[in-house]
């Protein structure tokens, strides 16, 4: 362990934004950590996922900054964040459906613009990594099946490993696990643990309190866009008072 | 005989340009454009102001209106990255009605209703391609260069990106693509490209006005993708060749009386397009069932 404190790749202060006169993100401040995973959870309508838009840029805040590594990410556009280390997976998965599952994951490592983009040695490279995530996320016989044909676990795979395959050092992942059967879940968490251990540091959004429990080292709970615990997933979920406000009983 | 078919090939091989150059903003970057008449008519009115002012020499007019039709192209792109959908057709027919006043207005450069007469015959390499035989020669040339342009950009990393940004544009930036520049990129190649084949038109027939630049070349065009196969390889020449085979079709059927025909016409575009969108929604070439994610 270094004894030189390091910058948290994520530092988000104050951060405010409302709807009219609904506060879907009121004074949000915390830090994501490297190589742990951060689990946000709260009842529906907590401004998760909205939090996850204002970070990518998808958002503009009212006010609060975002910093990633020391350097403001606010103002920049989706795609700037993004070429800036930040990766994102959708609820909705919003997969690009009418191609391949193989060139959904080359699309995501040719962030170029040009009409024209260096070939070569790095198109070889690309391919070979694209094989290899198809193989990891148990795609590779699914290769040239368009994405709007996979089954549903595929697609939530195709997702992850379009995450994977950006090169991102911060992952956002939205619901990523939802509906996965055992065998699935238990290959997702595999990927999860093994790209945190590479130095990835990983947030993500999580309504199964047994998903919460097993693979987050640290939980936000968030509710009506307030910030109101963070800690172990032991230390949130087990007070009572939050657990009354996750389950729906508000007390008065 | 031969000097009819040779005609109809010519005529067939600039409505393919122009068809295919529209289905690479349509069927790949999802822009929905009903302006396309437009960058054909900027390369017509391009290619007969050079011609007659400065040189016929497609080595001065095919960069020339290209470049110009890239520019005018800006006007289109720029409700493109705004909206999508029926609210671009909306902007995009918008452009068109633009255009078609200032053709017809524009009197010192287009000529006015009355339009360009007197346009010189393209030449190449000093020597004027006037032969009706020899143009179709240059016509084919001139599609298989732009079919070849547009199927490698397709492919490349840029027809990637193109691609994901029409199936999702929000996951696209996520995916660190620049979409706004993307998208100016693609409809400025395609404009560029369309206006080849108004180049190809004003020496061919030596001739002319806005009527071949409004709307209804745009949803002929629009129609020729649609029939043929959006987002294909092969449907935009194949729904080039049959809407235009189609009238000369009509013309052979001796029993339809001559100033009924472009009425059935009408009729049969219209009954081909209802029954393809019930039967082969994604057009001829196309599968039958394009789902949308």
């Amino acid at each position: 362990m270094s004894t030189v404190p390091v910058e948290p790749p994520l530092r988000v202060r104050g951060l405010r934004k409302a709807f009219g006169g609904l506060r879907v993100t009121d004074d949000v401040s915390f830090d994501l950590a490297a190589g742990i995973v951060t689990t946000l959870v709260g009842p529906n309508g907590a401004g998760k996922t909205t939090l996850f838009n204002q970070i990518t840029g998808e958002l503009a805040p009212d006010g609060g900054s975002i910093a990633l590594h020391g350097q403001a990410l606010l103002g920049l556009a989706p795609w700037q964040v993004a070429r800036r280390g930040v990766a994102r997976s959708f609820q909705d998965l919003r997969l690009f459906g009418q191609m391949t599952a193989h060139d959904n994951l080359l699309t995501a490592m040719e962030p170029a613009t040009g009409l024209w983009q260096p070939g070569g040695a790095a198109r070889q490279e690309r391919r070979e990594r694209v094989a290899q995530l198809l193989e990891a996320t148990g795609l590779a016989a699914q290769a040239q099946a368009r994405a709007v044909d996979l089954s549903y676990a595929q697609r939530k795979f195709l997702s992850l490993a379009r995450v994977m395959a950006s090169r991102a050092r911060l992952w956002l992942l939205d619901e990523p696990a939802s509906g996965l059967d055992r065998g699935s879940y238990e290959r997702f968490v595999a990927l999860v643990r093994g790209a945190v251990r590479g130095g990835v540091t990983v947030c993500l959004i999580e309504h199964n309190l047994d998903i919460v429990a097993d693979l987050s080292d640290r939980v936000l709970f968030l509710d009506r866009g307030r910030l109101l615990a963070e800690g172990t997933p032991q230390a949130v979920m087990g007070d009572p008072a939050l657990a009354a406000i996750y389950f729906g009983e508000r007390a008065a | 005989m031969l000097a009819y078919l040779i005609n109809l090939g010519v005529l067939v091989g600039i409505n393919a340009v122009l068809a295919v150059t529209l289905n690479f903003v349509m069927g790949y970057a999802g822009i929905y454009s009903i302006a396309h008449a437009v960058f054909f008519g900027v390369g017509a009115y391009t290619a007969a102001f050079v011609a007659l002012h400065l040189s016929a020499s497609l080595f001065v007019t095919l960069p020339l209106a290209m470049l110009l039709a890239a520019a005018v192209s800006v006007a289109l792109a720029l409700p493109a990255l705004r909206v999508r959908g029926e609210y671009f057709v909306a902007a995009s027919l918008g452009l068109q009605v633009i255009a078609v006043t200032v053709f017809s207005e524009w009197k010192s450069v287009t000529g006015g209703i009355g339009g360009v007469t007197g346009i010189p015959p393209a030449e190449l390499f000093g020597r004027a391609v006037a032969a009706p035989a020899h143009f179709l020669v240059l016509t084919l040339a001139c599609l298989g260069a732009v079919i070849a342009a547009t199927t490698l950009l397709l492919r490349s990393a840029f027809g990637r990106s193109l691609q994901a940004l029409r199936d999702s544009e929000s996951a696209a930036q996520a995916a660190g693509k620049n979409v706004a520049a993307i998208k100016t990129l693609a409809v400025a190649v395609s404009a560029s490209l369309a206006a080849v084949a108004g180049v190809l038109y004003a020496h061919y027939i030596a001739f002319v006005n806005v009527e071949s630049f409004t709307l209804d070349t745009s949803v002929l065009l629009m129609a020729m993708v649609i029939i043929g196969g959006t987002g294909t390889l092969l449907g935009p020449l194949v729904g080039a060749l049959l809407l235009m085979l189609l009238p000369s079709l009509f013309s052979f059927m001796s029993f339809l009386p001559p100033t009924e025909i472009s009425a059935v016409q009408q009729i049969a575009y219209g009954a081909t397009m209802v029954l393809l969108m019930i039967f082969r929604p994604g057009g001829l070439v196309g599968g039958n069932a394009r789902a949308r994610s």
